[in-house]
């Protein structure tokens, strides 16, 4: 199972995403903000496996906070959790190498697949 | 005119001459008569007097004749002069007319730079400012229409943005509880379950107003393929298989072998299928029968999804692709659509260059034709290309 670190502004949603995460067995790391997502990566060069980003945050976004991380040479995949449905394919070998994005609400079956696909390497 | 005062003074001079020359003559046969002068002498002076009057005759018709022409070409001169300033004042008139006539065709076309000119006579002046004006105070309103258009959409996206982050908890939370079902009490979790069906709901109701605001903001966006329709056919049915045997309808499939592919972005015509589908399960009663059938129509294919239920009547079916169109009250007490879907279903199959229409006999059921164009003829959606529309 992966080590996932989860980011979201939402108390709720990290409570949410943790629980059904840990029930699937994975290990659950969580963030407020990006600028906590970034801090936390670089504290632990080993893990997580995973990220799992909210696209808007506030002090600063996922997506800032990915552009951060890649920039500093980490290329573990990440998903972005985004309200918006379309461009739901990621930008793949793009800049930031954005492995797909997950809508909300969230579908947890296909959450729990594309990170089986993404971790089980 | 010079003319005819010199014409009256010559007149006037001839008539003169010509009198005191009848005078002369008169007092030559007085003298005569009264042998006060030799009768040559008298009669020399009588001829005299007569030959005097015929060059003064021949004089004045001579400048009865110049004066004439001279009036007539005065006056042709004058009329020339009159038409050449009249036709003068005409093309004055006409260019800021013309002008006018173009800017007017230019504004109605919806080009609201369109500004005349201003200038020429007071008149035409004074319309080009008006028409200026009124162009000026369109594009004023047009502009304003057009931020409120803007703000409107911006709010439509923002508050589904929004609306999304407690719904995705809601859901979440519920879906949780369900997941430990056997811990609930038969009525925990038939209320669970109500919970589950309105938060869904409500995500397809963001989503449809999603797709809307992004429809009108000339945002939705589809990347068309080439696209196999059988399988497209075939996904949508599974989708909704579980739901029509559920409620006891029988859903049929019939796809003409060696369709060519269409031009279609997948998940797009995914949702028109399954939101046709999804409005014939609901509809339709008990029983019921839904085909999709899909064939060749000349250089599109046809998917059409037919029914046997209750139909739609005539006054409602010119309607049915307007948003928040619903059927019947009685009818829509257990249907949970959002009377959304037809409207986007018709944005999307346009967006895709094909068309969507509605048929039917009340009573006797509903058929609804989606038209696309084959992968073969590209350039209507612009093949692998993103289509953009309002």
């Amino acid at each position: 199972m992966a080590r996932v670190l989860v980011a979201d502004d939402s108390e709720t949603i990290l409570l949410l995403l943790r629980t059904r995460l840990e029930m699937e067995g994975h290990e659950v790391e969580t963030a407020a903000d990006g600028r906590q997502v970034v801090d936390a990566v670089r504290s632990a060069p080993a893990g997580p496996d995973l990220l799992l980003l909210d696209a808007m945050m506030p002090r600063m976004s996922g997506i800032d906070a990915l552009r951060e991380l890649r920039d500093d040479g980490f290329d573990m995949p990440a998903l972005i959790v985004s309200a918006h449905k379309q461009g739901a394919d990621g930008d793949g070998e793009g800049e930031l190498a954005i492995s797909g994005y997950v809508n909300k609400p969230i579908d947890f079956e296909r959450l729990f697949e594309r990170i089986a696909e993404l971790t089980e390497r | 005119m010079i003319g005819v005062a010199r014409f009256i003074e010559q007149r006037q001079h001839f008539e003169n001459a010509t009198a005191h020359s009848y005078q002369a003559e008169i007092d030559a046969r007085d003298r005569l008569a009264a042998g006060e002068q030799a009768p040559a002498a008298a009669r020399a002076s009588i001829i005299a007097q007569q030959q005097r009057r015929q060059s003064l005759r021949d004089e004045i018709s001579s400048q009865t004749r110049d004066t004439a022409l001279l009036v007539g070409a005065g006056l042709i001169a004058g009329l020339t002069g009159a038409a050449l300033l009249f036709s003068g004042l005409i093309s004055s008139m006409r260019r800021p007319l013309e002008e006018l006539v173009e800017a007017s065709g230019r504004l109605a076309g919806g080009d609201l730079d369109a500004r005349v000119k201003v200038g020429g006579l007071s008149e035409t002046a004074a319309l080009g400012a008006a028409f200026n004006e009124m162009a000026g105070e369109l594009q004023r309103r047009a502009g304003e229409r057009d931020q409120l258009e803007r703000m409107k959409d911006e709010f439509v996206l923002t508050a589904s943005h929004e609306l999304r982050s407690p719904l995705t908890s809601v859901q979440g939370f519920a879906e949780l509880l369900m997941l430990e079902r056997e811990k609930l009490s038969g009525k925990q979790a038939e209320t669970v379950e109500i919970i589950l069906d309105n938060t869904r709901h409500l995500g397809r109701l963001l989503n449809d107003l999603l797709d809307l605001a992004r429809s009108d903001a000339g945002r939705l966006q589809i990347k068309p393929a080439p696209t196999d329709v059988a399988t497209l056919v075939e996904d949508a049915v599974r989708t909704m298989r579980a739901q029509t045997e559920a409620g006891g309808q029988t859903l049929i499939e019939e796809v003409e072998p060696g369709l060519s592919p269409v031009n279609a972005d997948a998940d797009r015509i995914r949702q028109v299928l399954v939101n046709l589908l999804t409005n014939a399960h609901e509809y339709c009663p008990e029983g019921a029968s839904i085909r999709v059938t899909a064939a060749r129509a000349g250089a599109e294919v046809e998917i059409a999804v037919i029914d046997d239920g209750p139909g739609i009547p005539k006054d409602q079916l010119e309607h049915v692709f307007e948003r928040f169109t619903r059927g019947d009250a009685g009818l829509t007490q257990h249907v949970g659509g959002t009377g959304l879907g037809l409207a986007i279903s018709k944005s999307l199959v346009e967006l895709h260059g094909g068309t969507i229409a509605a048929e039917s006999i009340e009573g006797h059921g509903s058929t609804f034709r989606v038209r696309l164009p084959t992968a073969a003829a590209p350039d209507r959606a612009g093949a692998g290309q993103a289509a953009e529309a309002r």
